[in-house]
C-alpha cells in the first residue's frame, strides 16, 4: 500500500558560512521591501452571450474547478407569511432532483463523481456552487447547470425540508449565542426589516412544491447570475464550456426589486433576557453606516484600535488580558451594502462580573471619543492593513469570488486600488471624529442575555450595577420567544 | 552539533496517470533534535509558519487536567525581552505574587475542606472564601498593578500585528498543542526570532489572570451550551483507564489549582526541541530558509531527559455502557465504539467505513432519514487520535419518533455493512470522494500548515501523502473485516439524550436491540 512512496534518507552538511549574529531585540530586523500589486477585476471579466457575467481565474496548482454562481434574488423577496419561501427554494434545489434525475438519482450520480455541489438562498443573494475534479468537468457542469436551470423540486424531499427546518426551530431557545444573535439583529433593525422577518411553523407549513417552482422561475436566469470561476482549466476552453452550458435558457432577464433600505433600530437602553447559564452574554452597540460612506476607512481604524484586532485592541486588552474577565471580548464593525452595518462589542463573562466587564467597555467607548489614539496604536493598526491587504487574494477562487460579490453589489472599482492609500491617510483625528460622531454612549443599544439574578449579585469588589449603565436609564426585560411562532408571550 | 541531518521526503512514482493529492515536503532535523517540515509554495507573498508541541492532555494526570491548554495561553505573555521594560523588576514582582499566592493555597486547602464537609457550595464564589484568603487576594492584586507599569502588553501580538502577522494564533488537543501565523514573505527572520525566543526564554507573567480567562473559555464552550457539559460527561464514560476521559479544557476543580510552579516543569519536560516539530509553508526559499532555521532554533538546548511515554492502553470493553440524560437539545442518539490509534494499520478502511454511512448517499442517510424515516439528522466518522481511537455515529431524531427505533436502525446498517461485502460501485463511490477531499484539503498554504501541524501532532504527517494509496488499496473485505473487528455490541457507549422540560418522560426504556447489533 506504500509502495509508491519512496523516501530518500541523505545525511546533508549544512555549511555554517559566517553566519550574522542574532540580534538582542526584532526592532534591529531589516527587511526587504515586498512591494504588492492587487489583481484587477477587469482582467478577469467575460459577458457570456446570455448576459451572465463570468470572472475566471486558471489556477493549474490542484487539479480541481470551482465554480461559484450567485443568483440575483433572496429571502427579502418572501411573500408575506411564507417567510421559509427563499430558503426552501435553495435548499430543493440541491436536494430534490432535476427534470430527468430523481433526488436520489442526482445524489448518487454527483456523490459518484465526488463533485461537491451546494445551494442556498440567503437574506439578498442566492448561490450555487459546484466543486470538481478537473477530469469529471464536463459530467459535474451538465449536472449543476440542469439543477440550476430545471430542479424537479421532488415532494417527498420538499417535506423532509419541513421537518427539518421545524426541529432546528424548535431548538432556538437552546443556545444563548443564538438567543443573542436573533435579538439583537431585532434591536438593531426592527422586526419589519427583511432579515428578521423570521420563518414560523406556519410560514415553513405554507410552502408548497408549487410556489418554489414559480420563485425559481422568476428569479433563476444567467441574465441574473455571476460566476466565479477557477481551477485547473484553459480560459477560452472554459469559456466555451460555459456558453454551451447556460445556452438556450427559456425566459429573459428578470425583474428584481431592489433591496429595501430602510431601518427601525429599537430605543437606546439596556434589554435583558432571562437564560439559566453560569456565563452572561453582552452585546453593545448601535446601526452604523453603509459602505458608500467616505468615514468607512476612518471607521474601520477606529473599531481595529477600540476593539477590533484581537490582543491589540483596548476592549480586548482591559476585559482579557488585564481582568481575566472574559475569553472572547472585542468590537467588531460591519458596512452595509443595502442599509446601515452596526458597530458592535460584546464579551461573555461569568454573571457576577457582567455587570463590571460592560462598565469598562463603555469607558473605553468614551475613551475613544474623548481622547485622540496614539501615534503608535495609529501605526500599528494602518500597518496592519496595509501589509495584510494581498491576503484578500491569496487564492484565485478567493480572488474571483471577491471581484463577483463586488460585480452583485456594485462596489466602486478603484476600492482595491486605492485602499491602502486611504487607511494611510487616515489620522487621529479623524478616528476621534468617527467615535463621536458614530458612537454616542446614549444611543447605544445594550442587550444581556443570562441569569439576571445572579449577574445583579454583582463581584462583590466593583460598585457597578447593570441598570446603571442602561444608556438613557431605559431598560427592558425582554421574554424569550415562542420558538415555531417567534410571538412574544 | 551543527549539522542538519536532512531526509528528503519527495520523490512519488506515479503509479497512474491520474494526479494523486501530495505535496513535495522536505524533512530536516537538528542537532538539538527539532525537526521541521519545509514546503515552499508560491502562491501569494506570504509565509504560513507554525511549529507543534508534541504533548497535551494525554501528558496530564488529575489535579492538572488542563494544564497544556493554559501553557497554551501563556505561551503568549512574553519573554525576558519580549513584554518587558525592566525584565529584573518584572521578575523581582513575579516572585513577590508567588509567595502571597502560596499563602492563597493554604487557605484554599481549608476552604476546600469545607467544601468537602458540606459547608460551602462552591469555591469559586466570594462569600465562601475565608477572609485571610480575599485579604491575600486584594495584595495579590496590588502587585498586578505594580507589574503593568513594567510589563508592556501583550507585545507579541503588537509586533506581530505590526508587520502584517494574521492568523496568529494556537490550539491544544488531546495529543499535541500548535502555534501558527501568516506572515508577509519578507518577515521570516522575524518569526525566527519571536518563536525561538519564546521557547528559549518565556517568562509567564499574568499567570493567574490568564486562568480566569482559560475558566471562562471553559464556561463559554463547555458550561453555557445545550450540550458541552453532557459531551464531557459521556466522553468520560466511554474512556476508562485512558488519560483521553477528561477534558482537554481541565475539570472545573482543576483549572483554579494549577500552579506557576506545575506550569515551569511542564514546559522544561515538554517544551524541549527534541519534543517539537517546526513547519514552513508558502514563499520561501528553502536554501536561505534552513540556515535560518538552524541559527535561530539549533541555539535551543537539548532537553535534560527525554518527555515520559504515554503507556496506557485502554483495557477491552466487557460490555455495552448507556448514558441516559436529558438536555436541552432535540432528541438525539449518540453510539461510539472504541477503534484504533490514528498510526494504525486499519485506520483507512475505518475511514472509508464511516463514509459509506455518512452524506447525503450515505447508508445511514439513507435508512434512517429518507427510508424509514425516523431521523433528520445523522452523520457518522472517525476520531483517530494519537494513541487510541474512536469509531462515532449520531443521530437527531425526528419528533415524535422513538430513540429506541433510530438506535435499532443504526445497529442494522451496522449489521448489515458486517454481513455483505459492500458493492463494487459503492466502494468506489467513497473512494473517488475521498480522494478529491484530500486535494481540496490542500486548497491554500494555510491549510496545508494546519494539515501538516495536525497530522504531525498525530504521528504521521505522511499520511497527506500516502492516504490515496491506503484507499486504493482498501477492499470490501476489509470493510467488512473492520466492521466486524470493532463495531461490536461490547465495544460501543450508547447515549441517549431526550429534550429537557417535557411532561414528566417515562422511565427510558433501554432499547435491546436484536444480536450482536453494532450499529
Amino acid at each position: 500500500m506504500t509502495a509508491a512512496v519512496l523516501l530518500l534518507a541523505a545525511a546533508v552538511q549544512a555549511a555554517p558560512v559566517s553566519a550574522p549574529a542574532i540580534p538582542d531585540n526584532p526592532a534591529k530586523l531589516v527587511f526587504k521591501p515586498l512591494a504588492y500589486t492587487p489583481p484587477r477585476a477587469a482582467d478577469h471579466r467575460v459577458v457570456l452571450k446570455n448576459g451572465m457575467v463570468v470572472f475566471i481565474a486558471e489556477d493549474p496548482t490542484l487539479p480541481l474547478v470551482e465554480i461559484a454562481v450567485t443568483v440575483r434574488t433572496g429571502s427579502y423577496l418572501d411573500p408575506a407569511g411564507h417567510e421559509a419561501l427563499a430558503a426552501l427554494t435553495g435548499s430543493l434545489l440541491r436536494n430534490g432532483g432535476t427534470r430527468t434525475l430523481t433526488a436520489e438519482q442526482l445524489d448518487e450520480r454527483l456523490d459518484y463523481l465526488a463533485a461537491r455541489v451546494e445551494t442556498s438562498i440567503g437574506e439578498t443573494a442566492g448561490t450555487a456552487t459546484l466543486n470538481c475534479l478537473a477530469e469529471n468537468l464536463d459530467d459535474s457542469l451538465k449536472l449543476f447547470v440542469e439543477m440550476l436551470k430545471e430542479p424537479r423540486f421532488q415532494e417527498d424531499r420538499l417535506a423532509l425540508a419541513r421537518e427539518q427546518a421545524l426541529q432546528e426551530m424548535s431548538r432556538r431557545n437552546d443556545d444563548p449565542e443564538d438567543i443573542e444573535r436573533r435579538e439583537w439583529n431585532v434591536l438593531l433593525y426592527g422586526e419589519g426589516r427583511a432579515s428578521n422577518r423570521f420563518t414560523t411553523e406556519a410560514s415553513v407549513r405554507s410552502v408548497s412544491r408549487a410556489d418554489l417552482v414559480a420563485f425559481h422561475d422568476r428569479y433563476f436566469h444567467p441574465a441574473g447570475m455571476i460566476a466565479a470561476v477557477s481551477g485547473a482549466f484553459s480560459r477560452p476552453e472554459m469559456i466555451r464550456k460555459l456558453e454551451a452550458a447556460f445556452a438556450g435558457w427559456p425566459g429573459a432577464r428578470p425583474e428584481v426589486p431592489p433591496v429595501p433600505s430602510e431601518v427601525s433600530p429599537a430605543a437606546p437602553g439596556l434589554y435583558r433576557i432571562e437564560k439559566q447559564v453560569p456565563q452572561g452574554r453582552v452585546s453593545i452597540g448601535l446601526p452604523a453606516v453603509k459602505r458608500d460612506s467616505p468615514d468607512i476607512y476612518a471607521l474601520e481604524v477606529m473599531n481595529e484600535i477600540l476593539g477590533g484586532s484581537g490582543f491589540v485592541s483596548r476592549i480586548t486588552r482591559t476585559v482579557r488580558s488585564n481582568e481575566g474577565l472574559a475569553y472572547s471580548a472585542g468590537s467588531a464593525l460591519r458596512f452595509g451594502i443595502y442599509y446601515p452595518g452596526a458597530f458592535r462589542a460584546l464579551f461573555q463573562s461569568k454573571s457576577r462580573t457582567v455587570a463590571w466587564a460592560a462598565q469598562l467597555v463603555m469607558d473605553e467607548i468614551k475613551k475613544m471619543r474623548e481622547e485622540p489614539v496614539t501615534a503608535e496604536e495609529l501605526d500599528t493598526i494602518e500597518r496592519s492593513l496595509i501589509e495584510t491587504f494581498p491576503g484578500n487574494f491569496e487564492s484565485k477562487a478567493k480572488t474571483v469570488a471577491l471581484f463577483a460579490a463586488d460585480e452583485y453589489t456594485g462596489r466602486d472599482p478603484s476600492f482595491w486600488a486605492t485602499y491602502r492609500d486611504r487607511i494611510q491617510a487616515v489620522t487621529a483625528a479623524d478616528v476621534q471624529r468617527v467615535a463621536r460622531q458614530y458612537v454616542p454612549p446614549e444611543k447605544l443599544l445594550v442587550l444581556v442575555v443570562g441569569d439576571q439574578k445572579e449577574i445583579d449579585v454583582g463581584d462583590g469588589k466593583h460598585a457597578v450595577a447593570l441598570a446603571a449603565l442602561a444608556p438613557g436609564g431605559h431598560v427592558v426585560t425582554l421574554p424569550l420567544r415562542d420558538p415555531m411562532t417567534m410571538k412574544l408571550p | 552539533m551543527r549539522v542538519l541531518r536532512a531526509i528528503v521526503a519527495l520523490v512519488f512514482v506515479a503509479a497512474a496517470a491520474a494526479p494523486r493529492p501530495r505535496i513535495e515536503v522536505t524533512e530536516v532535523t537538528l542537532g538539538n533534535g527539532m525537526r521541521w517540515l519545509l514546503f515552499p509554495r508560491h502562491d501569494a507573498p506570504t509565509v504560513s509558519a507554525g511549529w507543534v508541541a508534541h504533548v497535551g492532555s494525554v501528558n496530564e494526570r488529575e489535579g492538572i487536567t488542563g494544564i497544556s491548554h493554559l501553557f497554551e495561553h501563556m505561551m503568549f505573555k512574553g519573554t525576558r525581552t519580549i513584554g518587558t521594560r525592566d525584565i529584573a523588576a518584572d521578575l523581582r514582582i513575579i516572585e513577590e505574587q508567588e509567595k502571597v499566592r502560596e499563602l492563597m493555597r493554604s487557605e484554599l486547602k481549608v476552604m476546600r475542606e469545607r467544601l468537602r464537609r458540606g459547608e460551602i457550595d462552591d469555591l469559586l464564589k466570594p462569600e465562601n472564601q475565608t477572609a485571610r484568603y480575599r485579604e491575600l487576594e486584594t495584595q495579590f492584586d496590588d502587585l498586578v498593578a505594580k507589574q503593568r507599569d513594567v510589563i508592556v502588553k501583550d507585545q507579541l501580538d503588537q509586533i506581530y500585528t505590526r508587520n502584517g502577522g494574521e492568523e496568529l494564533n494556537a490550539f491544544t488537543t488531546e495529543d499535541f498543542t500548535a502555534y501558527f501565523v501568516r506572515l508577509p514573505s519578507n518577515r521570516l527572520e522575524l518569526w525566527a526570532w519571536l518563536e525561538s525566543d519564546r521557547l528559549i526564554n518565556p517568562v509567564f507573567r499574568e499567570f493567574y489572570s490568564e486562568r480566569d480567562v482559560v475558566f471562562e473559555e471553559r464556561r463559554m464552550r463547555t458550561e453555557s451550551t445545550p450540550l458541552g457539559k453532557f459531551d464531557e460527561a459521556f466522553n468520560a464514560l466511554f474512556w476508562e483507564a485512558h488519560p483521553y476521559k477528561w477534558p482537554v479544557v481541565g475539570w472545573p476543580s482543576d483549572i483554579p489549582a494549577i500552579t506557576k510552579v506545575q506550569a515551569d516543569e511542564y514546559f522544561g519536560t515538554y517544551y524541549a526541541p527534541n519534543n517539537l516539530t517546526g513547519i514552513l509553508v508558502g514563499d520561501f526559499d528553502p536554501a536561505l530558509a534552513r540556515p535560518l532555521i538552524e541559527r535561530y532554533f539549533g541555539r535551543i538546548p537539548r532537553g535534560a531527559k527525554e518527555p515520559p511515554e504515554v503507556v496506557t492502553f485502554e483495557p477491552a470493553q466487557l460490555g455495552e455502557k448507556r448514558f441516559n440524560a436529558e438536555a436541552e437539545t432535540s432528541p438525539t442518539v449518540r453510539v461510539w465504539w472504541h477503534a484504533v490509534p490514528f498510526v494504525h494499520r486499519d485506520r483507512t478502511p475505518l475511514d472509508l467505513l464511516s463514509d459509506l454511512l455518512t452524506g447525503r448517499t450515505g447508508r445511514l442517510y439513507k435508512s434512517l432519514v429518507l427510508g424509514r424515516p425516523i431521523a433528520n439528522e445523522v452523520e457518522a466518522s472517525v476520531d483517530l487520535k494519537k494513541y487510541a481511537g474512536a469509531f462515532q455515529v449520531e443521530a437527531v431524531v425526528k419528533e415524535g419518533k422513538d430513540p429506541a427505533a433510530v438506535e435499532a436502525a443504526i445497529h442494522e446498517e451496522i449489521r448489515r455493512l458486517q454481513d455483505e461485502p459492500v458493492p463494487a460501485e459503492e466502494m468506489q463511490k467513497v473512494k473517488n470522494q475521498g480522494k478529491a477531499q484530500a486535494f481540496r484539503r490542500l486548497s491554500s498554504p494555510f491549510s496545508i500548515l494546519i494539515q501538516l501541524l495536525y497530522y504531525d501532532g498525530l504521528g504521521d504527517w505522511k499520511y497527506i501523502n500516502s492516504y490515496a494509496d491506503e484507499v486504493d488499496a482498501t477492499t470490501a473485505a476489509d470493510i467488512q473485516r473492520v466492521a466486524r473487528a470493532y463495531l461490536t455490541k461490547e465495544n460501543r457507549t450508547v447515549g441517549v439524550f431526550l429534550r429537557k422540560e417535557a411532561a414528566p418522560a417515562p422511565p427510558p426504556a433501554p432499547p435491546a436491540p436484536p444480536g450482536d447489533g453494532t450499529r
